[in-house]
């Protein structure tokens, strides 16, 4: 079983997408008035955490419907967006650490932008743990949805940070009141590369969907071996 | 480092990331199915 035609078609304009951003941003784009060429990482950094929020409300409005009908490609989707969304909060958190070095001269300070994603980052770790660890696999996803739908919350209160607690982080330039306040040069690179990194998310989610569909075929292979000894 | 030292580390963190997680997660595909085929295969065959 190999990856289904629209994983495909995915992958190739991901990578096409990718290409373009990465282009825009570290050649076309021009230096920030203030940063200079360092602001460049913004076009890795901002794509990566909404790609990750896209991914973690993906992640909740499976966890519902898995809850509501328990069906196991719901679980399935849950758990897929979920590991997929740790790994662009990672990103996040990393090159925000390198871009804080470069600006703030710190790698690490304890801003609420900064903790609350440490935090979003520290539950969906865990609710990676949480389906690993448990033994009955019906009662790992009954858990998880729960905990994928609690820690959900985390993601408007993550985004709005910046505005209730004006600490080091600056505002969001993106998505806020009164539409984008960045430049047009700034903003095309920006807009590319959030689609590059949205469709790749889409193709990881695609994909991983895939094995977690094989891992429920198996168990169900080796329960119904089981009962009949 | 200069700016382009922390942009260099930055996108160079990322593509680790990206591309380290897409390795793994076809072997665990490449595995998932070699797995599965077997447990089908068995299933096929009559027990002696």
């Amino acid at each position: 079983m190999g990856p289904s035609r629209i994983a495909r078609i995915l992958s190739v304009m991901a990578g096409l997408c990718v290409a373009v951003g990465l282009y825009l941003g570290l050649v076309a784009a021009p230096p920030d008035a203030t940063q200079g060429e360092v602001q460049r990482i913004m076009y890795l950094h901002v794509p990566s955490i909404l790609t990750a929020y896209v991914a973690f409300t993906a992640t909740f409005i499976a966890s519902v419907l898995y809850l509501w009908k328990r069906d196991p490609r719901a679980d399935a989707v849950a758990v897929s967006s979920a590991e997929v969304g740790v790994v662009f909060t990672g990103i996040t958190l990393a090159t925000g650490s390198i871009w804080g070095k470069s600006t703030w001269g710190v790698w690490w300070t304890w801003d609420a932008r900064l903790t609350l994603t440490a935090i979003l980052f520290t539950i969906y770790v865990g609710y990676l743990m949480l389906r690993a660890f448990a033994e009955e696999p019906q009662a790992a996803a009954r858990y998880g949805a729960v905990l994928a739908i609690l820690g959900f919350f985390d993601i408007p209160l993550n985004h709005l940070a910046v505005q209730w607690w004006r600490t080091l982080h600056q505002p969001s330039s993106l998505i806020r009141p009164g539409g984008p306040s960045i430049d047009a040069a700034l903003l095309v690179p920006l807009l590319v590369n959030l689609a590059g990194l949205l469709l790749l998310y889409g193709y990881y989610v695609v994909e991983r969907t895939r094995l977690e569909r094989m891992r429920q075929r198996a168990l169900a292979l080796r329960l119904t071996r089981g009962r009949r000894g | 480092m200069g700016s382009w030292g922390f942009i260099g580390l930055a996108y160079g963190v990322a593509a680790v990331a990206l591309v380290g997680y897409l390795i793994g997660l076809r072997a665990r595909l490449k595995e998932s199915g070699a797995i599965l085929t077997a447990l089908e295969g068995d299933g096929g065959r009559k027990k002696p």
